[in-house]
C-alpha cells in the first residue's frame, strides 16, 4: 500500500476539543476513523476518545495484516464503542449518557469501505470532484432530500446540527455503509467534522485538492475553515488520504508512506492527542512579542474574564 | 560555571498596577513574587528571568541581556508565552489561573490568582509518613480532573511534583507552575535545557524526549503519591534504569494504605511507559473503580429473567 496521509484537529473558538481523530494501518489495510463527541451532552470528548479507541484498538487485534471482512469490522467496532460508552456512563452514574458522531473508513487492496453514524462526513474526491459522501443523519438532510428547503436554508436552519444517529445514545446508532469502492491513484479520502464541512462547501474541497497534495493542501483548508469560523467556530478535524496505489506505475511523493517495510504483524497507530510541531523558529520581533502578549490577554479576557469588582 | 542568582525586585516596588510584596520563590527561569493588585487582592507574578541569559544585580531593575544570549532570551520567551497562553485558555479551579500578562523592564510578565495554602511538598514535610489515604484519593482525584483539563488542551505539565501541587486551605489542590509544559516537544536548545526534578521526572524526561506524553505526568503523579507514603521522593527514573531499588509500594505499605492504591502507585511507576495508565482518565477510571463496592454482576440479569418468570407466573 502506499499513501500520503494527513490529520489534525483544531478547536476553533471553543473552549474544549470534543473531536477525536485516529489513524491505523498495518502492513495490507488503513484504518481512519473521526469522531466529533456531542456538545451539549456531558463527557462529549470521552465518548469521542472511547471511539476512536475501540476501533484503533479493535484494528490492531484484527488487521493480521488484513481484515476478513472490513464492513463486518466496522459495524462491530462502531458498535463496541457504542457498548462501551453506554458501560462508562453506567459506570459513572452519569445522568445522560456522553454521545459523539464517527465515521471511518478502511482501505484494503485499494478498496475503500466506510461507515458512518451522525453528521461526520467521508469525501471521495477525484479529479476535482466529489466522486462519492457520505449522507448526514439530520433532520435537515432530510428535509434536504424532500425538498422542502433550499441549501440556503439549511446552511442557517435552527435545526442544522440535531442529529437523530449517534453513538452513545440510548437508543441504538443507525449505521450506515457504503459500497465496496475500488481507489485510483490520486483519488482523495476526506473524514472530517461539522467544523470543516460547514464552512467549506465540497465541491471548493474537491477543487482545492485537484492535485492529491493532501500535506500542504488541508492545513491550508482548515487554516481557512477555522478563520471563517471565528471566534463562535466549532472544533474542527480532518483526516485525508491521498491514494497512490495504481494498478500502473507507482508514484513517488514525498512524505507518502509504503507500508511494504512493515512486518505482517507490525501495525503504525497515529492518534492525534497532543500535537507536536517543528523547532524553534527564528527570533521574535518587538512586532510578534506584543502581538503574542495581546493575543494571551485576549485569551484570558476570553476564557478567565475578571469579574467585576476585581 | 558557576552560576550567580538573580536579584528580585525589591519590595514596594511598583510594577505597572501591581505593588511587590515580597518574593515567593526563585526558579532557574523565573521569579514568582507576591503582590498586591490596585483593588487590594494579593495575586502572583511570575517574571520570565532565565538565570543562565539575564542578570539582575543588586539594586538594578532591568536584567543585563548580553548579546550572545539574546537569541536564546526571546526563545525562552517565546517558551514562556506558550506557558501564558496555554494556562489562558484553561479555566478549571484544579489549575491555576492567570489573570494578566504584560511586558515590563525588557522583559515579561504573568498575573496568577493567590490563594493562601501550601504545597503538597510542604504538607508532606510536615506529616511525613503519615498522610493519609483518604487524603491522598481526596487531592489526587480532584487534581487529576484538573491535570485532564491541560491534556485536553494538548499540553503537557511536565513538571508534576509535590512542590508544584499547591492546596488551599481546604485542601483542594491546584496544579501549579507550567514552566516546563510544553506544545511542542522538539528539540533541546543547547542553553535553555529541558528542566525536570530527579525522582518525579519520567524515564521519557530524559534522553530523545520524543516519547514524552501523557504517560510522563502519569508517572509524576505515581512519584508524588510514592513521596506522599514515605515521605521523601522515589528514587531517581534514571537511575532505576540502572539498578532499580526502588521498593514497589505494594510491598513497602501493605495494609497499611488498601491495595487498590498501592497497586495503582506502582502501575503509574512503570519505567515502561507502555505499562503505565495510557491516559489521565484510565488512571482516574482505576482510582474511582477502587472504592466502588463490589459488583453483583450476574444477579442484574439474572434476577431480572427470573423476576419475568415470576410475574409471568
Amino acid at each position: 500500500m502506499k499513501f500520503t496521509i494527513y490529520q489534525d484537529s483544531r478547536q476553533g473558538g471553543r473552549s474544549n476539543n470534543e473531536d477525536r481523530i485516529s489513524y491505523c494501518y498495518s502492513r495490507d489495510a488503513l484504518l481512519m476513523v473521526v469522531a466529533d463527541g456531542m456538545g451539549g451532552h456531558h463527557y462529549g470528548e470521552i465518548a469521542s476518545q472511547i471511539a476512536v479507541q475501540t476501533l484503533a484498538d479493535n484494528f490492531q487485534r484484527q488487521a493480521r495484516p488484513s481484515l476478513s471482512d472490513p464492513f463486518h469490522f466496522l459495524h462491530e467496532g462502531m458498535l463496541n464503542a457504542h457498548s462501551a460508552i453506554l458501560d462508562f456512563a453506567l459506570r459513572h452514574r452519569l445522568p445522560d449518557t456522553p454521545r459523539t458522531t464517527c465515521v471511518a473508513c478502511i482501505v484494503q487492496d485499494s478498496i475503500a469501505y466506510w461507515a458512518h453514524a451522525g453528521d461526520s462526513r467521508l469525501y471521495l474526491l477525484r479529479d476535482g470532484k466529489v466522486l462519492a459522501r457520505t449522507r448526514d443523519h439530520s433532520r435537515i438532510r432530510i428535509l434536504l432530500d424532500e425538498g422542502l428547503i433550499s441549501e440556503a436554508m439549511a446552511a442557517t436552519h435552527p435545526d442544522r446540527n440535531k442529529i437523530y444517529s449517534c453513538l452513545g445514545s440510548p437508543n441504538a446508532p443507525e449505521i450506515e455503509f457504503s459500497r465496496k469502492t475500488p481507489l485510483e491513484q490520486g483519488d482523495v479520502v476526506l473524514l472530517c467534522t461539522d467544523g470543516l464541512w460547514g464552512e467549506i462547501p465540497p465541491d471548493t474541497l474537491a477543487q482545492r485538492l485537484r492535485d492529491g497534495n493532501v500535506l500542504d493542501g488541508v492545513p491550508r483548508l482548515l487554516g481557512e475553515a477555522e478563520a471563517t469560523g471565528g471566534p463562535q467556530g466549532d472544533n474542527l478535524s480532518v483526516i485525508a488520504v491521498c491514494w497512490e496505489d495504481s494498478y500502473g506505475s507507482p508514484s513517488d511523493a514525498d512524505g507518502s508512506v509504503s507500508t511494504q517495510t512493515l512486518e505482517i504483524g507490525e501495525i503504525e497507530t497515529h492518534i492525534e492527542e497532543f500535537g507536536r510541531d517543528g523547532g524553534p523558529r527564528k527570533d521574535l520581533s518587538e512586532e510578534e512579542i506584543e502581538q503574542a502578549i495581546a493575543e494571551i490577554r485576549s485569551t484570558i479576557d476570553k476564557f478567565n474574564p475578571r469579574k467585576p469588582g476585581q | 560555571m558557576a552560576q550567580q542568582a538573580n536579584h528580585a525586585l525589591p519590595s514596594g516596588f511598583q510594577l505597572e498596577e501591581y505593588s511587590i510584596e515580597r518574593q515567593l520563590s526563585l526558579g532557574g527561569f523565573s521569579i514568582v513574587y507576591l503582590a498586591i493588585d490596585p483593588a487590594g487582592t494579593r495575586v502572583a507574578i511570575k517574571e520570565y528571568l532565565p538565570n543562565s541569559l539575564a542578570l539582575r544585580g543588586e539594586g538594578e531593575i532591568k536584567p543585563c541581556i548580553p548579546e550572545e544570549h539574546q537569541g536564546a532570551f526571546l526563545y525562552g520567551m517565546k517558551c514562556f508565552f506558550e506557558e501564558g497562553r496555554a494556562l489562558a485558555r484553561l479555566s478549571h479551579p484544579n489549575v491555576i489561573r492567570v489573570v494578566n500578562f504584560f511586558r515590563a523592564n525588557d522583559t515579561v510578565y504573568m498575573v496568577m490568582e493567590y490563594e493562601r495554602g501550601r504545597t503538597l511538598q510542604e504538607f508532606i514535610a510536615k506529616h511525613p509518613g503519615t498522610v493519609s489515604e483518604r487524603f491522598m484519593r481526596g487531592v489526587f482525584a480532584r487534581l487529576l480532573n484538573g491535570l485532564r483539563e491541560v491534556h485536553s488542551h494538548k499540553l503537557l505539565h511536565l513538571d508534576l511534583k509535590p512542590s508544584n501541587i499547591y492546596l488551599r486551605q481546604d485542601n483542594t489542590p491546584v496544579l501549579i507552575d507550567f514552566g516546563a509544559a510544553r506544545q511542542t516537544l522538539s528539540t533541546d536548545q543547547p542553553i535553555l535545557k529541558p528542566m525536570y526534578t530527579p525522582g518525579f521526572a519520567s524515564p521519557e524526561h530524559y534522553g530523545s524526549r520524543k516519547d514524552l506524553g501523557p504517560w510522563s505526568d502519569i508517572y509524576s503523579i505515581g512519584a508524588s503519591m510514592y513521596a506522599c507514603m514515605a515521605g521523601a521522593a522515589p528514587q531517581a527514573a534514571n537511575e532505576r534504569y540502572e539498578k532499580d531499588v526502588l521498593v514497589p509500594a505494594m510491598k513497602r505499605w501493605e495494609g497499611k494504605y488498601s491495595d487498590r492504591l498501592l497497586e495503582i502507585v506502582d502501575w503509574c511507576l512503570n519505567l515502561n511507559h507502555y505499562y503505565r495508565p495510557q491516559s489521565v482518565f484510565a488512571l482516574q477510571k482505576a482510582l474511582v473503580e477502587a472504592v466502588e463496592e463490589p459488583e453483583q454482576k450476574s444477579a442484574g440479569w439474572l434476577g431480572r429473567i427470573v423476576g419475568k418468570f415470576a410475574k409471568a407466573q
